[in-house]
């Protein structure tokens, strides 16, 4: 065994040229693989966060009817204690009570159609909070005459409104009741879904209470969780401890989203599969053409009594050290490149269109650990692979044909 | 003295030409412990294809070679190999040797793929090279020996591992005078020091003469066997 290494290790490098040729390939193969699949997972790791994190959250819990009319008719009974029983437990970082109508923002000249989040600004503020996403202004710190909104950056600027601007918000109270009211713009926030950006307008739910005419009113608990992976079970626990509520997760609240990500791991690898099968057609023909070159040698071998079975392990073990050193390089590179990139970012073209999918337009590549571990299996994989045919060519030669071959 | 090799009615006819060949006819042979053999003839003469029938590398169209008492003309391929690493050494006409390995590293090799013992393999190694005269080129590669050095290594090879019997195809033909005669004095020695039983093919006048016994092969049948007594 450790000769058939020694031999199989010689024999790449008696034509260096060839065997650098295809090292070369498969390193740049995997770069732009990884690359690729850096950016893809970045891309929907940012939508994610942006999406779970900054707007829907893990778990909404609605009163059942509010799903199709949202309005604050549809309350969530003892919302409040709900809310501070869910914040107790381990596995959230915060339950935050809101108060969502429907509603109409108007300011000196224009009218917008939007929905008013009516929070708590401490229990919206823990990371990942509500407050780091202001961009201008300030998150409900200022005390005026006036109530304060916090509208996103794409509304202010439909509305014609900026920081200090008054706007008048209508919405129904309790009873059904058109209520109107002055709102002033405490500070502009930005996300990268401009659907989120353009309609949420968030307001203290103690005012937006105070107005609809219940000051205990809650019609929505938003859930952020310690653990991405636990939405599910904990759900699950909600939906048993208040089974007259409509508990969704995030899953099931942007369904597109989770089956994006969902297939992304796959999607990905079947990325890095394609390009690798393409260089590892490089490097079948490489082989077979090393396998030519040498056939008397290769006849001698199984003359004086080198078994096939060793002849092939042989020429296999050539494709597996050169993916092998491939492989390896091209994981250190392609490690290097995602760090660099993930600090300086890529700036995509185009990304401006890009924001109306909820898709950031720099994006910061990032890739997770095991999946350098998976690409280099692939490489490995698809080298033997290509080296099973000519290995098989050369088992098929007769010994006493081959020896006479000049 | 003991049989090592004895052909019967041996005949190879090749069919994948036009007009089929009759390589070898009827060939009935016998050779003995320690005899120094050339096999000679025209070219086309079947000399090789003797050699690689009794090597076990082809297959006779009919007939027997009994090695030991074993028929291996009806033995399966997979366990020729087998036969041929452990009873057959082998020298070819040229690029004999594995050229990524160095002279010491070649002439392991088959005891190597023996599995033999690592210190008894290089001492025997050495031991060999020694006496081809090579013991200077230990971690030479082929491609840096002249090719009379090549051959000494490869005879050092096929006669390291013990065979029975070693089969030489042409092995001077790519030589010179003086490295064919050298490689031939080797030969000639090695086989008496080590009572190997040697047969090689040529056609070569030259090397003809240092044979003790010569079968001479016409048409693919023995047109004559003779023996002399010569002290090489």
């Amino acid at each position: 065994m450790k000769t058939l290494i020694k031999i199989s290790w010689r024999n790449i490098w008696r034509n260096r040229t060839r065997t650098l040729v295809i090292i070369i390939a498969l390193v740049l193969g995997l770069m732009g693989a990884i690359f690729s699949a850096s950016v893809r997972m970045a891309s929907e790791q940012q939508q994610f966060e942006d999406t779970v994190e900054n707007q829907i959250s893990h778990i909404q819990i609605h009163h059942p009817e509010f799903i199709a009319n949202p309005e604050a008719y549809y309350r969530i009974p003892r919302g409040k204690n709900i809310s501070n029983e869910i914040n107790a437990r381990d596995d959230v970082i915060r339950a935050a009570p809101r108060t969502v109508l429907d509603g109409m923002a108007a300011s000196a000249n224009m009218n917008e159609g939007i929905r008013i989040k009516g929070v708590e600004p401490e229990a919206e503020a823990k990371t990942p909070g509500l407050d780091e996403l202001i961009e201008e202004g300030s998150y409900f710190t200022e005390e005026s005459r006036l109530p304060s909104i916090l509208i996103g950056e794409r509304l202010a600027e439909k509305l014609n409104a900026e920081v200090g601007s008054r706007l008048v918000l209508t919405f129904q109270d309790i009873e059904g009741e058109i209520v109107s009211s002055s709102f002033r713009v405490e500070g502009l926030y930005s996300v990268t879904s401009r659907g989120f950006e353009e309609r949420m307008a968030f307001v203290r739910a103690s005012e937006i209470n105070y107005l609809i005419g219940d000051a205990e009113a809650v019609t929505e608990i938003a859930v952020l969780l310690d653990d991405h992976d636990k939405y599910r079970d904990v759900a699950g626990e909600l939906e048993k401890a208040y089974p007259d509520m409509k508990v969704r997760h995030w899953a099931d609240l942007d369904p597109t989203l989770f089956y994006a990500l969902e297939v992304l791991d796959q999607v990905l690898i079947l990325l890095v599969a394609i390009i690798i099968m393409g260089v590892s057609f490089g490097l079948l023909n490489t082989i077979l053409m090393s396998i030519l070159e040498r056939v008397r040698e290769l006849g001698i071998l199984m003359a004086v009594g080198m078994k096939k079975a060793r002849v092939f392990s042989m020429i296999v073990m050539e494709s597996a050290m050169v993916s092998l050193i491939g492989g390896a390089v091209g994981l250190i590179f392609s490690f290097a490149m995602v760090r660099i990139l993930n600090i300086y970012g890529v700036h995509v073209p185009g990304g401006e269109g890009l924001e109306d999918f909820g898709y950031a337009s720099v994006i910061y590549p990032q890739i997770d650990t095991a999946f350098y571990f998976q690409s280099g299996m692939v490489v490995i994989i698809f080298a033997i692979l290509a080296s099973i045919y000519p290995a098989w060519k050369a088992i098929r030669l007769q010994p006493a044909e081959a020896v006479r071959q000049e | 003295m003991e049989t090592v090799i004895k052909t019967n009615n041996l005949s190879k006819v090749y069919t994948d030409t036009a007009v089929p060949v009759h390589a070898l006819r009827s060939v009935s042979l016998e050779f003995r412990q320690g005899e120094f053999t050339a096999i000679v003839g025209p070219s086309g003469s079947g000399k090789t294809t003797f050699l690689n029938v009794v090597g076990g590398l082809d297959k006779p169209t009919e007939g027997h070679v009994i090695i030991d008492g074993v028929d291996i003309a009806t033995m399966k391929e997979s366990k020729l190999f087998d036969f041929r690493l452990r009873h057959i050494g082998f020298v070819f006409q040229a690029y004999n040797l594995i050229p990524v390995l160095t002279a010491i590293e070649n002439v392991s090799f088959i005891m190597l793929l023996q599995n033999r013992p690592k210190a008894e393999m290089e001492e025997r190694a050495k031991q060999m090279l020694e006496q081809v005269g090579l013991s200077d080129k230990l971690n030479v590669r082929p491609a840096k020996l002249s090719g009379g050095q090549q051959q000494r290594v490869a005879v050092a090879r096929a006669l390291a591992s013990k065979p029975d019997f070693v089969l030489a195809d042409e092995p001077t033909a790519n030589l010179d005078t003086e490295s064919a005669f050298n490689l031939l004095d080797i030969m000639a020695k090695l086989n008496k020091e080590e009572n190997i039983t040697l047969i090689f093919s040529t056609h070569d006048q030259r090397v003809i003469e240092r044979a003790r016994r010569v079968i001479t092969l016409v048409d693919g049948a023995v047109d004559k066997d003779e023996t002399f007594n010569r002290e090489n």
